[in-house]
């Protein structure tokens, strides 16, 4: 069921001049569009956020559906590694939102800017949407704090860890660098946002370097004390790139753009010409302030059936915010974890017991630009819980699996926006 | 006059929208459906495949994917993808999965072929025909896959497998396809992949 604008208007009779689509707003004030039926308020267009609103529309389509997104366009993550070696451009992983508009969502370009679970309502802007239930998908926030020096340089100090404008301008840093020039990329420690992520920039970094500036080197400075994913396949692709200096156990704890140089956590100072710092992570923002997290104050624990938050009803959390399930923070997982929380919800809706779900991962690294690694998790329900039946790798790497990678991102993008 | 004024906007605005206060019975509620949703990242939705190498499920028959679920999940046809899936599947319900996408109508990929390609390989169709009719639309009674529509690199990868007995190595039933998988060219296997692909 698509619905335009103005019908939209003309039939809510709400006279803001607030694009569906997005646009210059003004302030919205008050309740932004009265409830008349069951409504879902969906935070956050990511990978988990856009899955839970379309399969909302489809198990159910008599719930309304709102989508609060920002950003006008979708970038991948997954992929995005590759337009720093210029395998790929920008624009082949950028999509628009207007695919959702078949399902009947509701798009709204704009941040959502608190959630109030004992109102059951979303804060916008100087006003509010009212909801049954809300779906908190907004990923990971950086620990800024963390890093001595980072706070104050985070224009400088790239982390292009949420693909966008920082990819691209990362990969001008890295192009712009003299022959001969150290890139020194950190690796914070787990957990964080697609754990074997660093490792495959790891690798085109380097193969971009050993392909067109051969003089140059890598440094990797992991927080972790071992390459946390894929880790023997990873190690066996570095063979092809002794201009990769990995270091565990080396937490970068200072950063200064002055002297170009980083500190790690026991002392040792290291100089580079460019510099990707990929901070410490905790959930959201507004996980954090609606008081979604636990104890740790980092990520949010749920129902492992319905990702309904253990600390507030009606809101559910999906995607790399959350904790404790046996589930990497992945672009996979999180569609997953919409589509499950999306059927749990139309259930809970209509007073019916949601069915036991299951996740699943499907996660592909690239070595070089033609070549890919993968890790597979499969997972079954268990005493209420999601439990890992089965984690499986490629035997090596090939272009093969490199092909199996395009057809998993052709899928899955439509999945979620298409 | 202001109440009916209310009401009948209400009932317009519900109208409208589509909106009611009751459940409302959508795709998902056919038998399997929720089971299959782990599925659709990589097979789409409804098992509608839109890449080039990840088959279409939608309308493949109940038996096939059962026994392709059982091969994957013992190994019997390796792959990294599948075998963790095909486990899951059958624990959240091997029937009911098989079930769902049998259900699904089929619709051809989007994924476009060389029409050069598609015009050789159906001269070259003719070896096909005796198990999957000229057409390729193949025996459901009989095991033989329909591989009308399917994307062609899916058509072509599973075809080098055949040839290099690489998929379900002691299957007695697949001996004589494999034999004549190794007397076809690969240029050829491509071609006939096109073929049956483009097929409609």
């Amino acid at each position: 069921m698509g619905i335009t604008r103005r019908d939209f208007m003309k039939t809510s009779g709400v006279g803001l001049g607030l694009g569906l689509m997005g646009g210059c707003a003004p302030a919205i004030k008050g309740d932004f569009a009265p409830k008349t039926g069951r409504r879902v308020v969906v935070v956050g267009g990511g990978w988990g956020g856009t899955s839970a609103a379309k399969y909302l529309r489809l198990a159910d389509p008599s719930v309304e559906v709102y989508l609060l997104e920002p950003n006008q366009e979708f970038v991948s993550c997954p992929f995005s590694n590759l337009v720093l070696s210029g395998v790929r451009t920008i624009d082949s992983i950028t999509f628009n939102y207007k695919g959702m508009r078949r399902y009947g969502v509701k798009v709204l370009h704009e941040a959502a800017g608190a959630i109030e679970p004992d109102r059951r309502r979303v804060r916008l802007g100087e006003g509010w949407l009212e909801y049954d239930r809300a779906i908190v998908a907004p990923g990971v926030e950086f620990q800024w704090e963390q890093v001595d020096g980072l706070p104050a340089n985070k224009d400088v100090v790239l982390h292009a860890w949420k693909a966008g404008p920082q990819t691209v301008a990362l990969a001008k840093q890295l192009q712009s660098m003299d022959d001969g020039g150290v890139f020194v990329m950190t690796i914070p420690p787990a957990a964080y946002r697609c754990p074997p992520g660093p490792y495959e920039r790891a690798c085109q970094v380097a193969w971009y370097l050993k392909t067109k500036k051969p003089k140059s080197k890598l440094i990797v400075l992991d927080a972790n004390p071992n390459v946390i994913s894929k880790t023997a396949l990873f190690r066996a692709a570095w063979q092809a790139y002794p201009n990769l200096e990995y270091r565990g156990s080396n937490k970068v704890v200072k950063v200064d753009p002055g002297a170009r140089e980083v500190t790690t956590e026991i002392g040792d100072r290291v100089k580079y010409d460019v510099i990707n710092l990929i901070p410490p992570q905790r959930a959201g923002t507004i996980a954090v302030e609606a008081d979604l997290v636990g104890a740790d104050k980092r990520w949010c624990e749920v129902n492992h059936l319905t990702f309904e938050s253990v600390k507030h009803k009606n809101v559910h959390v999906i995607g790399d915010s959350t904790i404790g399930l046996p589930v990497p923070k992945s672009g996979n997982v999180a569609n997953a974890m919409g589509k499950v929380t999306a059927v749990a919800i139309a259930h809970l809706l209509a007073g019916k017991e949601p069915p036991p779900m299951a996740p699943g991962n499907t996660c592909y690294s690239w070595v070089n630009d033609r070549e890919a690694i993968a890790v597979v998790n499969a997972y079954k329900i268990e005493g209420g819980k999601v439990v890992q039946i089965e984690q499986k790798l490629t035997p090596g790497q090939s272009a093969t699996v490199g092909q199996n990678a395009i057809a998993w991102a052709t899928s899955i993008w439509n999945d979620m926006l298409g | 006059m202001r109440t009916t004024q209310t009401l009948v906007g209400t009932v317009a605005l519900l109208l409208a929208l589509g909106w009611s206060t009751g459940a409302v019975a959508g795709p998902l509620d056919a038998r399997g459906a929720s089971k299959s949703l782990t599925c659709s990242a990589c097979h789409g939705f409804a098992g509608q495949s839109p890449s080039a190498t990840v088959p279409i499920l939608a309308g493949m028959s109940a038996d096939y994917f059962k026994k392709a679920i059982q091969d994957y999940a013992a190994g019997r046809r390796p792959s990294t993808e599948m075998e963790p899936y095909a486990k899951a599947v059958i624990q959240a319900g091997l029937d009911d999965v098989a079930a769902y996408f049998s259900g699904q109508k089929r619709e051809p990929t989007a994924i476009t072929v060389d029409p050069a390609a598609a015009a050789r390989g159906k001269t070259a169709a003719v070896q096909c025909a005796l198990c999957h009719g000229p057409d390729g639309r193949g025996d459901s009674a009989k095991g033989v896959p329909d591989l009308r529509g399917q994307p062609v690199g899916y058509l072509r990868n599973q075809m080098f497998l055949f040839k290099a007995d690489r998929r379900s190595p002691a299957d007695e039933r697949l001996k004589p396809l494999k034999a004549l998988m190794k007397t076809i060219p690969d240029e050829t296997l491509a071609d006939l992949a096109a073929y049956f692909s483009s097929v409609r």
